[in-house]
């Protein structure tokens, strides 16, 4: 494939630009005192958003994905493409060891395997009993209106004991002997950054594919398996969203040493259980997720492609969300959108091509040309 | 002193400002001679989670990191080490970090000051734990109190 460069233009690029700075600014020309789109209110009034940019961009830095929001004027794809072009001028400089989720500070845990869990289950903040109505009176908050919420919550919350973390659910169910047994693997985590993926690659290449990929790709292809192109049939052991520490060896001391921390979503299903093909009793099968941010489909979505892949790697894909390659070129956001921008792009050397092969075809075939 | 262990003192002092800490590291600097161990610099980390199902590494993404480390001498011959790793692109607060951390380590003049910073930090720190709690408190839900009938009803 080719087309050839622009040459010229320019003032029109520029032009495109500066119309599109218009368009963010606009609300400026009006009779009301228009103000900027704070970072700060994007960064908490569209949380939802800048989880979307920081784990489709594969960079935990919120404050940026807000600015990333802010300058493509709230396009998902470009907001990722811009995280993702900023981090690619960033050296890296080291990785954590394994962090253990057991670790997060949880603002939500739920499961749909059991009434009860160790530690319980505590709905934290979620739309999923809210009817969608839409609530006109946010129509015009007013700035008084809008402080009073957050603190007239906070009186009214009594103080909580609570543990500082809670089990996992299917650390129980391992117990019991019903879950397959950890693989205790440790060799080093395949690296999408670095390394192209070949097929086949292992699951760390996948699970970190699938954790930055593009959430409404993923979740079309999970949806695939879900509808009937599949049957993984997931049940979801635990669904956790919570704060994660990220711990790093102290310089000095090289005692491991919080240095942060990043919201992650995680996701446990339990699937149809398979026998074992050692002789072994059956057990269920099950499939993982996570994300950076507070992304409950695209983590549920991730932890069924994985058991799908998982089943097609072993067995072959009998559809296409069991097929690894399928799946993992296909739903990375910047990777897509931009194989699709580049169809704007001038492309009047292979279309000239196509034109002229069309037209010698007519006449061969005696067709007008 | 702070009662705070040293692997919590980033946590606490990163509750406050990087100007704050910045601000400090300048002034007490200004009683030392600072020699760079390691240059500040700021980059990415790579977070290596374990994954629930079977335990075993994968990578989620990356993170801003930034880090230092110092070597602070006196006048009357002492020094103390000290470094900082933070998530955060800025070398500048990593610098101030790895001051404060040596200065507080080997209490050079100035330490009540950042031990102080630590402290309050923790206390912010202890509020937002506070605020995750109290969500997870105020949803708690108890489907055991669903007679088996209802919950036949309710299963998708």
């Amino acid at each position: 494939m080719s087309y050839v460069a622009i040459k010229g233009g320019g003032r029109a690029i520029a032009g495109a630009a500066a119309v599109t700075e218009f368009l963010r600014t606009e609300e400026g020309l009006s009779e009301t005192l228009a103000e900027p789109l704070g970072i700060d209110a994007i960064l908490h009034q569209l949380r939802h958003l800048v989880d979307r940019v920081v784990s489709e961009g594969g960079v935990y830095h919120p404050k940026f994905a807000a600015l990333a929001i802010k300058q493509s004027l709230g396009d998902t794809l470009e907001a990722a493409f811009a995280l993702r072009a900023w981090r690619s001028t960033r050296p890296r400089l080291l990785a954590t060891p394994p962090l253990d989720t057991s670790r997060m500070r949880l603002i939500r845990r739920i499961s749909s395997a059991f009434k009860e869990i160790p530690g319980g289950q505590m709905l934290g903040p979620t739309p999923d009993y809210a009817l969608r109505l839409l609530r006109m009176e946010l129509m015009d908050e007013s700035p008084d209106a809008f402080r009073a919420v957050a603190r007239a919550w906070l009186d009214s919350c009594p103080e909580a004991r609570l543990p500082d973390s809670f089990p996992k659910v299917l650390d129980a169910l391992r117990a019991e002997g019903l879950l397959p047994p950890v693989t205790g693997r440790t060799q080093a985590a395949f690296d999408i950054t670095r390394e192209p993926l070949v097929f086949p690659v292992p699951r760390s290449a996948a699970l970190a594919t699938m954790a930055r990929a593009e959430t409404g790709s993923l979740l079309a292809v999970a949806y695939s398996n879900m509808r009937g192109y599949g049957d993984v049939h997931p049940t979801v052991a635990e669904l956790r969203v919570g704060y994660l520490p990220v711990m790093l060896p102290h310089p000095i001391t090289g005692e491991p040493t919080e240095v942060g921390e990043v919201l992650v979503t995680e996701c446990e299903v339990v699937a149809m259980y398979e026998a074992d093909d050692a002789g072994g009793k059956p057990m269920f099968t099950i499939g993982y997720g996570a994300c950076f941010g507070h992304n409950e489909v695209k983590a549920i979505s991730m932890a069924i492609l994985d058991r799908a892949l998982q089943k097609g790697m072993k067995d072959g894909p009998g559809n296409p969300s069991e097929d690894p390659e399928f799946v993992l070129l296909h739903v990375d956001g910047v990777d897509s959108m931009g194989f699709a921008s580049h169809y704007k792009m001038p492309h009047y050397v292979t279309f000239q091509s196509d034109l002229d092969r069309l037209r010698t075809t007519q006449q061969k075939s005696g067709e007008p040309a | 002193m702070t009662n705070l262990e040293r692997k919590h003192w980033i946590r606490a002092l990163t509750a406050h400002p990087a100007s704050v800490l910045n601000a400090l590291a300048d002034e007490l600097a200004s009683e030392f001679d600072v020699k760079l161990k390691s240059l500040p610099q700021a980059g990415l980390g790579l977070l290596t989670l374990t994954d629930g199902a079977f335990h075993e590494p994968y990578y989620l993404g990356e993170f801003p990191l930034s880090s230092c480390s110092v070597e602070l001498s006196m006048a009357d011959g002492r020094t103390a080490a000290g470094g900082a790793h933070v998530m955060a692109d800025d070398a500048d607060l990593a610098r101030a970090l790895a001051i404060l951390d040596a200065v507080v380590a080997a209490r050079l003049p100035g330490w009540e000051r950042v031990s102080a910073q630590i402290d309050a930090g923790a206390a912010i720190r202890a509020e937002e734990d506070r605020r995750r709690r109290a969500m997870l408190a105020a949803t708690r839900v108890d489907f055991a109190m669903l007679n088996n009938a209802e919950n036949d009803d309710d299963e998708g």
